[in-house]
């Protein structure tokens, strides 16, 4: 991949060509009588442009290494292209594993089940998992019928303790209250009151399970003794049961509920409603939306010139924000060229 | 755009005294307040007699002017909301602005401020600032600048910054970061601690790479905006831009990624930077 160049004096070349026909391969640009010229593989550059086309300075020792047709220096040929472990993210240097679609150091590619370095003895791709040869065979044992434990990987040849969508072999667990080791009959408690998410999930004995009947304050999770409030499909201590987002109690108040927290009114508008981009309170009547923001009837405005519009007002955009076209008008000539040729840009693109 | 000072003094000095301070007269009558007086030809705030002392006012509109000085006074107005003073050929604005207790919003874009006074980061309520095109850059920012913790958008597009100051990490309630048409070279891994900024506008600078941290932010939802174009990107940047925003965030939050930015901000920048773009005809260079 490395390669280099020569530098060589006009009159060389001028033995063969007339300089007049000679053009710079980068600017098209021709070479002065006397000019030192590169030559690299027939392609003729001034010395000025024959250079790196990230960092734009010449090649140290006239060394370059060539990718998608441009020429890079090796700093940063190596910072941009130079394989890198899938894995640890350094770049891999001296034997490259390619497998997975991706490259990696031998001793980061490994079996994804036991651990085991893959480079030399071989995987199979199973369900985009790399496995050695042995876990191969035993995931497919439980394609016949089989659960295999997913702490330890052995076969389980029992019933299985189901636990958080998995299987495991009971003997890896204990009673969350009383600690007793469990077996396949323990007990995986979903909506205990005081559990807010799935992972949260805990396992408890068949005996402590039937135990618990006392409601449990969804945040301090401890027993409540005193009022209860239930939402969320939990119970909460009066005093505990608080906006997501400021967490003061609501006390009575009314609530807001989104994706399983509760707020306060002001704080659900403020991250899930309408709030006027001027006056930033929640807009309760008509609301105009353009640019990714909102106004209340009172605030939709030119930006520059705080004249209102109505929704039928024709507006520049102006950094995401409403200009009318009186003031677009007022605007330096050389912004408004700029603009424009954004905006044409901008079309290119997406067309 | 050339300097046209004789616009304004070519007007009888009544009668473009009269046409703001009529305005004046009727708010004072029908107690409005809220202060319109856009395109007016008003050069001084010498031709609104009186106006410090309508304490009642709310906003005050003097887009489209010719005003150069802004004087201390104006903070007197202690019920003022909202300041506009887009298009003028203001120079210097006064550190009194930032003890107004009410100022929401001040608007001095298109203007010729070069630096903000000492202590100009004081604002006890200012939401919304728009300072774009203008001369600034980060060398003539006050040391507090990045302390006005209820700023919800800061416009900085058009000026000369070439770095931006982590200190911005301050700005807890960011939600619209303006800094289009700038010189940066670099934006600091800090920015990824505005958790509330939904508008990145980074487009015409001179980037090169952006910090993994800008994959933290919420760039991608309905209400959100990421502009990015038109800066010099190293290749596997450009090459993500080119399919989209969200392919630009994926990538840079891979552990490839992570180690290229990691060598490039310790190689240093390699070589000269990429170059500026002119900007002597901007109109905030035409001096008085
Ligand atoms: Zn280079
Ligand atoms: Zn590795
Ligand atoms: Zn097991
Ligand atoms: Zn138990
Ligand atoms: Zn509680
Ligand atoms: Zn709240
Ligand atoms: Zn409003
Ligand atoms: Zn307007």
């Amino acid at each position: 991949m490395t390669l280099f160049c020569q530098l060589i004096e006009n009159q060389r070349v001028t033995q063969h060509m007339s300089l007049e026909t000679m053009s710079c391969t980068r600017c098209g640009d021709g070479f002065e009588p006397h000019e030192k010229i590169v030559n690299s593989n027939g392609e003729l550059w001034h010395t000025q442009c024959f250079v790196c086309a990230q960092c734009f300075r010449p090649f140290q020792d006239g060394v370059y290494y060539e990718f998608e047709g441009r020429k890079y220096c090796e700093r940063d040929f190596h910072v941009l292209f130079a394989p890198c472990c899938n894995k640890c993210g350094e770049f891999v240097i001296g034997r490259v594993i390619k497998a997975m679609a991706a490259n990696w150091h031998p001793q980061c590619f490994r079996c994804q089940m036991c651990a085991k370095e893959l480079a030399d003895c071989g995987f199979i791709r199973n369900q985009n998992r790399a496995l050695c040869h042995e876990c191969n065979a035993k995931v497919k044992e439980v394609g016949m019928g089989k659960y295999m434990c997913n702490k330890c990987h052995g076969m389980i040849d029992d019933a299985p303790l189901r636990f958080r969508g998995e299987v495991y072999h009971g003997y890896h667990f204990n009673c969350t209250a009383c600690g007793v080791e469990l077996d396949s009959t323990a007990r995986e408690v979903k909506s205990r009151p005081g559990f807010a998410a799935n992972d949260m999930n805990e396992l408890y004995c068949l005996r402590c399970h039937d135990k618990m009947g006392i409601p449990i304050c969804g945040a301090c999770r401890r027993p409540i003794e005193e009022r209860v409030v239930t939402a969320l499909g939990k119970h909460w201590h009066v005093e505990h049961f608080v906006c997501a987002k400021c967490e003061k109690p609501f006390l009575g108040h009314r609530h807001y509920e989104k994706r399983g927290l509760a707020y306060c009114e002001t704080h659900y508008h403020q991250l899930f409603g309408n709030l006027c981009f001027v006056c930033n309170q929640v807009i309760s009547g008509d609301v105009f939306t353009a640019l990714n923001k909102a106004w209340c009837v009172h605030h939709f405005a030119c930006s520059v010139c705080d004249t209102k519009m109505t929704q039928k007002s024709k507006f520049y955009e102006y950094d995401e924000k409403p200009v009318c076209k009186k003031c677009y008008e007022r605007f330096p000539g050389e912004l408004r060229r700029r603009l424009r040729t954004a905006h044409e840009n901008t079309m290119k693109k997406t067309a | 755009m050339k300097q046209s000072s004789g616009v304004s003094s070519c007007l009888p000095v009544s009668a473009k005294m009269s046409k703001a301070k009529k305005v004046l007269d009727e708010a004072r009558e029908t107690q409005n307040r809220e202060l319109d007086l856009v395109d007016k030809s008003v050069s001084s705030f010498e031709e609104l007699p009186g106006l410090f002392n309508m304490l009642n006012i709310t906003r005050i509109t003097l887009s489209h002017n010719k005003i150069s000085i802004v004087p201390p006074g104006i903070a007197n107005l202690s019920n003022l909301e909202i300041l506009t003073l887009a298009n003028n050929q203001i120079q210097e604005l006064p550190v009194s602005l930032s003890s107004m207790p009410k100022l929401r919003i001040l608007n001095v874009s298109i203007n010729r401020i070069s630096s903000l006074p000492r202590g100009f980061g004081a604002f006890p309520a200012l939401e919304i600032l728009d300072l774009s095109y203008n001369n600034l850059n980060e060398k003539n920012l006050p040391g507090n600048f990045f302390m006005i913790e209820t700023l919800r958008a800061l416009y900085l597009g058009d000026n000369d910054f070439e770095f931006l100051p982590p200190e911005v990490k301050n700005l807890k309630n960011l939600e619209i970061l303006g800094l289009r048409d700038n010189d940066l070279l670099d934006i600091p891994r800090e920015i990824g601690e505005l958790t509330r900024l939904r508008e990145l506008h980074i487009q015409n600078n001179r980037l090169t790479v952006l910090p993994p941290e800008v994959a933290n932010l919420d760039l991608l939802g309905s209400k959100s905006v990421m502009k990015m174009e038109e800066n010099p990107w190293v290749t596997p940047i450009m090459e993500q831009y080119l399919l989209g925003i969200s392919h630009v965030l994926d990538y840079i939050k891979t552990d490839t990624y992570k180690v290229l930015y990691n060598r490039h901000m310790h190689a240093g920048r390699s070589g000269p930077p990429p170059p500026k773009v002119d900007k002597s005809k901007k109109a905030s260079r035409n001096w008085a």
